[in-house]
């Protein structure tokens, strides 16, 4: 690219990296406390966990910035632009990843819980030994592509002033009156941060499933 | 022959209900050290329930079961020391097998072992080599389960088991899954293990198998013990019109 100065998207990446990383992070792991919740067996908690998932779920993640960081933000909780996004897309990825638990959790066939149950396992080695493995085979695949969504996601954190890829390709669309090519490179940027995803994920399922297929 | 004068298994007046449905209507049932017993009887009759009762895979709603020196009354909440010690001197085999597909044979054997026994890996897996040379698939070790057919799939479950040493086994129609020739590996080594003295409940539809390696048939039907008997006796001269009903069936087909 003659003439334009690629350093400040490189920048970017990194805070996309960084943000996309950080959120699902956040996400993976508050994603069990929310998983055994909708599955507790009290009504109320049930509920709850239930209603929290529908609500996060259901508002577009760039409104659910906005209440952060314009909403909370101004006065109750002072937070950064960067803040307020890892906060609002960890949470928006709890909820979606604890739905993709659910799914791989009830994949897995009774008769797995009551061989081991059987065999007096007990709940901890039951999860660690018999469960987890067998969930997480099932559960990469589709974690693998909702990674790749929220990569895509975490563009909505420009509108907040949060310095990624989509911040710094529209000012550098504005400065340089050549958005074309400027968004066609930045685009480049994304693909390429999702190939290793969906490489990874492939790799590591068709690894799995020629050891394991059922 | 059964070997012991001992009561292994006591179920008092166990019952177990489904909403308004009754699925055992107070069972009492004696099972001797070293005794085979086949439960046999129509579909719904309550049978896998109450297999599944003795180690609270189902938890009953009342009476009470005694294994060995373990004593619980399905009354009350059953403790976790209590379940524990059920769990470990009752084995069980299922219908459909249920090994762990993602673990190799040897390690479907041996994990549990080190688990629940706290047996080194070593020695778990030593234990595993003897139990799957005994079930005749010693070369299968390294094989995962679903590489395997389901006649060796069942014997490896019975290896698994019987490597927690428990002192009896439950048998859930473990042929019910297989064609008649995987059932008859499956069978045989049943019977080494009914003649190695193992205590042994089955339920199953194998009349062969209940009239000629148990010591005691038991034909239930809706929810209570019809009759019970030496297994002979019991499979050529039935006295109950119930179970004339369900042998005559059983042979016609």
């Amino acid at each position: 690219m003659n003439g334009l100065d690629l350093m400040p998207l490189f920048r970017g990446l990194l805070w996309t990296i960084t943000l996309t990383g950080g959120a699902f992070l956040i996400g993976s792991v508050l994603a069990v406390p929310l998983l055994l919740a909708r599955r507790s067996r009290v009504w109320l908690v049930r509920f709850v966990a239930m209603s929290v998932i529908q609500i996060v779920r259901g508002i577009p993640p760039i409104l659910w910035l906005f209440i952060i960081f314009f909403g909370l933000g101004m006065g109750f909780l002072p937070v950064s632009p960067f803040g307020a996004a890892l906060a609002g897309l960890g949470l928006i990825a709890a909820a979606n990843m604890a739905e993709i638990y659910r799914g791989a959790l009830s994949s897995i066939h009774f008769g797995q819980f009551e061989a081991a149950n059987a065999l007096d396992l007990g709940r901890w080695s039951t999860f660690r030994d018999v469960v987890a493995p067998q969930a997480f085979r099932v559960a990469l695949p589709t974690a693998a592509s909702y990674l790749i969504g929220l990569m895509k996601e975490t563009a909505v954190a420009s509108t907040i002033g949060v310095t990624e890829l989509a911040f710094h390709g529209k000012q550098m669309s504005q400065l340089t009156f050549r958005g074309l090519e400027v968004y066609a490179l930045v685009g480049l940027f994304y693909i390429a941060l999702s190939l290793p995803v969906a490489w990874a994920s492939r790799a590591a399922d068709s690894r799995l499933r020629a050891r394991v297929a059922r | 022959m059964i070997a012991s004068d001992k009561t292994l298994i006591r179920l008092n007046g166990l019952s177990k209900h489904y909403g308004r449905l009754t699925v055992l209507d107070g069972i009492d049932l004696e099972v001797k050290a070293g005794e085979v017993l086949a439960i046999i009887g129509p579909s719904g009759s309550g049978k896998s329930t109450l297999l599944r009762c003795i180690n609270y895979l189902e938890p009953p709603d009342g009476g009470t079961i005694t294994v060995d020196d373990i004593v619980i009354d399905a009354g009350n909440p059953i403790g976790r020391a209590a379940l524990s010690g059920l769990r470990r001197r009752v084995g069980m085999v299922f219908q459909s097998f249920n090994l762990f597909p993602h673990m190799s044979v040897l390690r479907n054997i041996s994990l549990p072992q080190e688990r629940v026994l706290g047996r080194s890996r070593k020695e778990a897996d030593a234990r595993s080599m003897q139990l799957l040379s005994r079930v005749g698939l010693a070369d299968k070790a390294e094989q995962f389960p679903i590489r395997c057919s389901g006649g060796q799939q069942q014997r490896i479950a019975i290896a698994r088991a019987l490597a927690l040493d428990p002192e009896v086994m439950l048998f859930d129609e473990p042929t019910s899954a297989l064609d008649p020739e995987l059932g008859l590996e499956v069978l045989a080594v049943m019977r080494e293990l009914a003649k190695s003295g193992m205590t042994m409940i089955v339920v199953t539809h194998e009349m062969g198998f209940a009239e000629n390696v148990s010591d005691t048939v038991m034909i239930m039907a809706d929810g209570n013990i019809v009759e019970k008997g030496p297994s002979k006796e019991i499979m050529r001269n039935p006295q109950h019109e119930r179970t004339k009903r369900f042998l005559r069936a059983v042979h016609d087909r």
